[in-house]
């Protein structure tokens, strides 16, 4: 470790980096950053940076405030956006407590010791994920309907297309922070993009996602225009989701994977799939946390509304994609409930440990569902044994309150106050009323 | 021929194990056997020297020769069976290179050591280069040389190895001629090098600076050999061509050491103490070895570097980059980051790498090699920045300089360097059998029988062996644990024979190394402690050492110093005390881990020094039956009430101490705790309830008493479910005798009452003990005391079911045993109702309990985490069972207990609660009354609140079991054990 600190201490030298900012993740999935100078990052490598815990969304009560922000040298990065010389530079931390024991309400730990555990088991965990968001005209006003960049669709190519500039500046700046790119393109709605990381383990790309949020809003903000990833901004366009592909390997094996097996699939890709899809309405309200995650899930398209999994069934839940032969090291299922407003780490670790209880409980994967599952009747999917995703946050919300998965994974603070802040959020969103009825009511009651 | 007397027995006394092989070889020896066979003797493995003497003489084409020389010749006849008896790989080399035991022919080998620069011209000559040159270069074929270095080696080593086994040479020697054997190889190998390199080989200046155990002129029969390489070009040589060639002969040298020929290996060469490591340039220059060392390198790196010396290739640029690096070395301690460095080492020395085989591992093991070193350099590190002297690099060399100076004890550094220098000695003999790098003691007996033969260790060697390396192993693990801490005590005395003293300033730095924050107040505590020259400050000297290193293991090792020291004052001159502590270790141990852990512990000792004594014993709760006794006994001895109740009162104080220190160091579980404080409590009142009735009796001149009294144990008290510092709920009883004045019985009961309560919550050097009558009928506005005809009264005319779910915990066993039983008699049909309480009244009871909920819990209490009235707390557990009981004790008699974990084990036998349920509460109740009590430890003050403060949080997670660190993960498993108490008590309590 020593020497990734030593090649920290070096970089600042040597690049003239004036800031060094330590980013660290809120529960509910917010960036948060301390900048501090280069003299400062020795002492923060050994001790620590001290800040007050109860100041940040879920972190700590009053009384306990006092936390410790502990860079991880490995995540070292030149911001490209800030310029350079004098250039600025960014670490994630790990969020600690003053005796040295890591902090339960650090959501970077929450993932980490959930890897752990898979690791104990022999397997690391690899996530890609495909992050859709829309590009706005402009900052958004309070209530005025938002104005997309374009009017184009799926992999629409459009000359001097504002999206297409905007995705080689973006691609550009991720890239030189270390992020690939594997793929980028127009989505479905206007304004609505997409693109795709390259593979990596489950912490890496939490922290990626991370920087993607922050990498592709200052992009926008540079050309005056606005980027968000809230899951469903109209009610007639499709909604912003992050579609990961996730697999599991043992060593340098991939643990999905199984010659001559249906779909190449694996039994332990299988009870994977079994896991996850038996936890999902469980883990609900940590995929898809806010208020707006639910109305993107329930128009059908690219988001799944039921708990089932399919070969290459865009309705389903899961998609095991299609096999390229030679390529057993790439088997992995496609999970389509996250949406990208999500908190990457707590996300993860949820998807993680579901699928892990699949493995260790041996559970029988159900049958695949072949056909649209948006077109079947209500009866026919009761007969199928399809039961429906949560369809609102407070239907997520009182699952989840009896789950232990939930909370052996969350960890009981963060389990304790992510239910809380969302059980608020709904009371306060039930108390709205909306555009909707007053357009429907005022007229005729 | 071989006379009759060379029988088996004779060979078996030996040490021979085959004999029937032995007795056919030595035939064939002929008359040479005869002498031969006393020096076999002497061998390791007499079998195994045997047996490589005759295939030497089936390869040597002089065996003629070679058999009469040793027949002639004891002396090399001693020295060759030695190298066979202990290394059948070296064996192996010389039948492979018969004529190599001419070597051992050579007289001076006894006496003499040859010089490095010998070493180094003899390993040149071998591979034709000329030792005298600037930059000696090979001159033979390249694949020749290469050969060539390795037999020259192995003739080299043959010659130490038969100094070291049959002249009996120093360990520390030996080490410093096979590091300077080390560096003549390095130097022919770079003759090699040159050669491969050619004409660019003269662009550069290459200095090859040995580190680790070569730099430190400790080096091992086999192990890495470590170095850094220095270059400079020559003049006006280009510098990339330079840094190329400097490349190359350095890579060179390290594959010419390493590579397997069919003269096999000589040892790997290894360059990652390098600047960056494996990653960085494998060679550099002079400025940009500056360059790393001035602005990248770490602590440890300039640690590795007290070892750095120039060995081979360019001499002075090896001088000169020695030169630019030490006084780096030591202005590196004055960085901010020390303080840290020496932590981590010192867990490192701590923590011992886990191995599968630890116990026969003598380097990284517990008491191995690795303590020693890491002692000293740790040392090294502390006090070498203000103190020349000990800069040396050689441990050994390290230790008796440290020893000089003060930093280590005498005798300590002397059993030190006995036990290092025995270590060092068997790693030797355990490599030289195979020539293989292993540190592993072997486990089969007859290996280990030559191992204990090769030390000298004739007769039975295995038992011998194992007991010496046992006490050795003992000896540094014992000297380890003091070694910091015992010199810290001549820093603040002057000890008497002792001739150096460990400055303030050193003192005040290695104590924070060692986890004290406050330094300073730490060598006053020891200077109070151990100053002047009585028999205590003696018996302090020799106790510290270890006390120390026991109080930084807890949560405040300042607390525990602090704490230690009042207490040796205020018993100083007591005999027992120190003899107490310096003979039995383990009260030592005890005394030190509860004062540097529970407060209230400590200030308990502090007034009831005896305590200490106790920490040899058990430390079971004691039954009340017993302690009454002792009270009673004690007490019934005072005239005088007040100074009877203080007796009582000093008893109670020690049953504490008992109870907490059981409690803290993890030997009495929480029921007992809870149970060893009610049956105190018991006691306590008992006592004190005959001592004032007798005093009050007295003050009224009564002969008999007008009436007869009982105490009634309420709450918490009733359910044995105490802790510490929580008062003892009652209710006061009387039953005036037939025909006395009813008038006269009352006021009589009501002195008696009043006088026991202030006798037990007077201030005084005890911990006073609050009797709370609050729970008697009418609360605070109702009679202290009231006859069991009042309460029968009362209770049939008022009673609500509060009341009732009171009395569940109500336990009539103080005072008159008649009236006690004959109270339960009158409060069980109102607490266990026949027919259970009515829906009526369990929505009552639930009404009461929501209020409760919202309006008890202080004022900033976090609803969390509160023991008692929080989520999942003492409070909603007891509640759920109480109801339980209320409803259905009438028909289940195991209901009728006051104690919370009986009626649950009752009503789950009864079905009355899911086995799992059952199971969720009694683990949460037990658990939270746990940290309750730990809270309280800590504290030193009750407190119901899992502490916020840091400290205090980890002083609880160390007395409930975890580990440094593991805080955090302790509040989780609270956390999630109250989430799921709430869980069953929202079903079974509230039947949500």
């Amino acid at each position: 470790m020593s020497k990734q600190e030593d090649f920290v201490l070096r970089a600042l030298e040597e690049r003239d980096v004036r800031f060094v900012r330590l980013w660290f993740t809120d529960v509910l999935g917010f960036l948060k950053s301390v900048a501090v100078a280069p003299a400062e990052l020795e002492g923060a490598f050994s001790e620590g940076i001290g800040f007050d815990g109860s100041a940040i969304e879920g972190f700590a009560r009053v009384h306990e405030a006092d936390m410790l922000a502990k860079p991880d040298p490995t995540t070292f990065q030149i911001l490209p956006w800030r310029g350079d010389s004098p250039s600025t530079a960014r670490m994630f931390c790990d969020i600690e407590m003053p005796d040295g024991s890591p902090s339960y309400a650090d959501p970077r730990h929450v993932l980490k010791r959930t890897l752990g555990r898979a690791a104990d088991k022999g397997f690391t965990f690899y996530t890609h994920p495909e992050i859709e968001f829309y590009l706005f005209k402009d900052t958004p006003v309070p209530g005025a309907e938002p104005e997309p960049v374009d009017r184009s669709g799926y992999f629409d190519h459009t000359a001097q297309s504002m999206g297409a500039d905007f995705r080689r500046e973006a691609i550009h700046m991720l890239e030189s922070m270390g992020i690939s790119v594997e793929f980028s393109h127009h989505e479905a709605g206007p304004g609505q993009q997409e693109i795709d990381l390259r593979y990596a383990d489950a912490l890496s790309t939490a922290d990626n996602i991370m920087t993607f949020r922050t990498v592709i809003r200052e992009v926008a903000l540079n050309q005056g225009i606005w980027a968000s990833f809230m899951p469903k901004p109209f009610t007639t366009h499709p909604g912003s989701g992050m579609h990961t592909h996730v697999s599991l390997f043992e060593g340098d094996q991939n643990a999905f994977y199984e010659a001559g097996a249906e779909y190449q699939l694996s039994q332990t890709g299988r009870q994977f799939i079994a896991g996850v899809l038996r936890h999902a309405s469980e883990i609900s309200v940590v995929t898809n946390q806010w208020v707006n995650s639910y109305k993107r899930m329930m128009t059908g398209g690219e988001a799944p509304s039921y708990i089932c999994w399919g070969h290459n069934n865009r309705s389903a839940m899961i998609r095991v994609p299609m096999y390229k032969p030679e390529k057993g090291q790439s088997t992995r299922i496609e999970l389509r409930t996250i949406d990208a407003a999500c908190n990457p780490y707590l996300a993860f670790a949820v998807t993680l440990a579901a699928g892990m209880k699949g493995i260790e409980g041996g559970y029988e994967l159900p049958r695949e569902a072949e056909d649209d599952v948006w077109a079947l009747t209500e009866r026919e999917r009761k007969a199928l044994g399809i039961q429906p995703l949560p369809r609102s946050l407070s239907e997520a919300i009182s699952v989840a309150e009896d789950s232990e998965l939930l909370a052996e994974t969350l960890g009981e603070h963060v389990f304790d106050y992510f239910l809380r802040n969302k059980r608020a959020e709904w009371d306060e969103y039930r108390g709205q009323v909306s555009a909707f009825e007053r357009d429907q009511m005022l007229p005729v009651l | 021929m071989i006379r009759p007397t060379t029988g088996k027995t004779a060979l078996l006394r030996l040490g021979f194990v085959d004999t029937d092989a032995a007795l056919e070889r030595l035939r064939g020896l002929g008359d040479a056997a005869d002498p031969l066979l006393a020096v076999l003797g002497h061998t390791a493995d007499p079998d195994e020297a045997l047996a490589g003497l005759g295939r030497l003489l089936e390869a040597a084409p002089d065996a003629p020769v070679l058999l009469e020389t040793l027949a002639d010749d004891e002396g090399t006849a001693m020295r060759l069976l030695a190298v066979l008896g202990a290394s059948p790989a070296l064996g192996d080399h010389l039948v492979h290179h018969p004529e190599h035991w001419h070597e051992l022919t050579d007289p001076l080998l006894g006496s003499t050591r040859p010089p490095a620069y010998a070493l180094r011209e003899s390993l040149l000559r071998a591979v034709g280069a000329d030792p005298h040159a600037d930059s000696p270069v090979s001159a033979m074929a390249d694949a020749e040389a290469v050969d060539a270095l390795r037999v020259e080696y192995r003739r080299l080593l043959v010659r130490l190895v038969a100094r070291d086994l049959a002249h009996g040479l120093g360990v520390d020697d030996v080490a410093a001629e096979l590091s300077d054997l080390a560096a003549g190889t390095l130097e022919a190998a770079l003759a090699i090098a040159r050669q491969r390199v050619g004409v660019a080989a003269d662009l550069v200046r290459l200095a090859v600076v040995a580190m680790g155990k070569c730099g430190g002129h400790e080096l091992n029969y086999v192990s890495d050999v470590d170095v850094i390489f220095v270059h400079e070009p020559v003049e006006g040589a280009p510098e990339a061509a330079a840094l190329r060639a400097a490349t190359q002969l350095a890579s060179n040298l390290i594959q010419i050491c390493s590579d397997h020929t069919g003269e096999g290996t000589i040892w790997p060469v290894d360059a990652a103490l390098r600047p960056e490591g494996k990653a960085g340039p494998l060679v550099r220059t002079l400025a940009s070895h500056r360059g790393y060392y001035e602005r990248w390198a770490k602590t440890w790196e300039f640690q590795a570097l007290l070892k750095a010396r120039p060995v081979a290739g360019d001499l002075a640029l090896g001088a000169a980059y020695v030169e630019m690096v030490a006084p780096m070395v030591w202005s590196a301690a004055e960085r901010d980051n020390f303080v840290e460095d020496t932590q981590a080492m010192r867990r490192r020395v701590v923590d011992h790498i886990p191995a599968r085989e630890a116990e026969r591992q003598i380097k990284l093991g517990s008491g191995g090699l690795r303590d020693v070193e890491f002692a000293v350099q740790l040392l090294q590190l502390v006090h070498g920045r203000a103190d020349e002297r000990i800069r040396v690099p050689t441990t050994l060399s390290a230790l008796a300089e440290l020893t000089r100076g003060g930093y280590v004890g005498r005798e300590d550094g002397e059993a030190m360097h006995e036990a290092y220098a025995f270590l060092r000695k068997l790693e030797h003999r355990i490599q030289l059998r195979r020539l293989q790098r292993t540190h592993v003691v072997p486990d089969d007996e007859e290996a280990l029988r030559c191992l204990g033969r090769s030390l000298g260790l004739m007769k039975t060697p295995v038992a011998s062996f194992t007991r010496v390396l046992e006490h050795h192993r003992r000896e540094v693990r014992r000297l380890h644990e003091k070694l910091f801490y015992r010199p810290l005590l001549s820093a603040v005395a002057a000890i008497p024979g002792h001739e150096v003293r460990l400055s303030p300033e050193a003192a005040e730095k290695r104590l924070r190394a060692l986890g004290y924050l406050d330094a300073r107040a730490a060598l006053r505590h020891l200077e109070a402690l151990t100053s002047g020259v009585s028999r205590r400050a003696n018996i302090q000297r020799t106790l510290l050492p270890a006390m120390l290193g026991w109080f930084a293991e807890g949560a405040d090792p300042d607390a525990g110093l602090f704490g230690f020291r009042r207490i040796s004052e205020s018993l100083g001159s007591t005999p027992w005390y120190l003899a107490t502590l310096r003979d039995e270790g383990e009260v030592a141990h005890r005394l030190a881990r509860l004062l540097a852990t529970s407060r209230y512990a400590t200030a308990l000792l502090e007034r009831e020094p005896e305590g200490v004594r106790m920490l040899a014993g058990d430390l079971v709760p004691a039954g009340s039956a017993a302690l009454t006794a002792e009270m009673i006994a004690t007490a019934t001895r005072q005239e005088d009430p007040e100074e009877a109740v203080r007796r009582i009162r000093a008893i109670r104080r020690r049953e504490l101490v008992r109870i907490a220190a059981g409690d803290v160091l993890g030997l009495t579980d929480v029921a007992d705790v809870g149970d060893g404080l009610t049956r105190l409590t018991d006691a306590t009142l008992e006592s004190t309830l005959r001592v004032v009735e007798a005093a009050v009796r007295r003050q009224r001149g009564l002969d008999e008493a007008p009436t007869r009294m009982a105490i009634v144990a309420m709450g918490r008290y009733g359910g044995f479910e105490l802790s510490y510092g929580s008062d003892a709920d009652v209710l006061f009883v009387h039953d005036p005798v037939p025909g006395a004045d009813a008038q006269q019985a009352s006021s009589y009961a009501q002195a008696v009452a009043n006088e026991l309560r202030r006798l037990l919550a007077a201030p005084g050097s005890d911990p006073a003990l609050e009797v709370d009558a609050d729970l008697r009928p009418e609360g605070r506005q109702g009679a202290l005391v009231r006859t069991l005809d009042s309460y029968a009264a009362y209770y049939a005319r008022w009673s609500k079911v509060w009341e009732a779910q009171a009395l569940l915990r109500a336990d009539a066993v103080v005072g008159d045993p008649d009236l006690c039983r004959r109270f339960t008699e009158l409060i069980d049909p109102l607490r266990f109702p026949e027919q259970g309480i009515s829906e009526d009244d369990v929505l009552e009871v639930r009404r009461i309990k929501a209020r409760v909920d919202r309006e008890r819990l202080p004022r900033g209490a976090d609803p969390q985490t509160h023991l008692k009235l929080g989520r999942g707390g003492l409070s909603d557990i007891e509640w759920t069972v109480q109801l339980i009981q209320m409803r259905f004790a009438g028909q289940v008699p195991g209901l009728r207990t006051p104690r919370t974990l009986a009626a649950l084990e009752a009503a789950r036998h009864a079905g009355l609660i899911e086995d799992a349920d059952a199971e969720v509460l009694e683990h949460a109740w037990r658990r939270v009354s746990r940290t309750r009590n730990a809270a309280t430890l800590v504290r030193g003050k009750p407190s119901d609140q899992l502490p916020p403060d840091t400290r205090e949080r980890v002083g609880v997670a160390n007395i409930l079991g975890y580990g440094p660190g593991e805080s955090e993960e302790m509040v989780n498993d609270h956390l999630r054990c109250t989430r799921k108490a709430r869980g069953v008590v929202d079903r079974v309590f509230w039947e949500d």
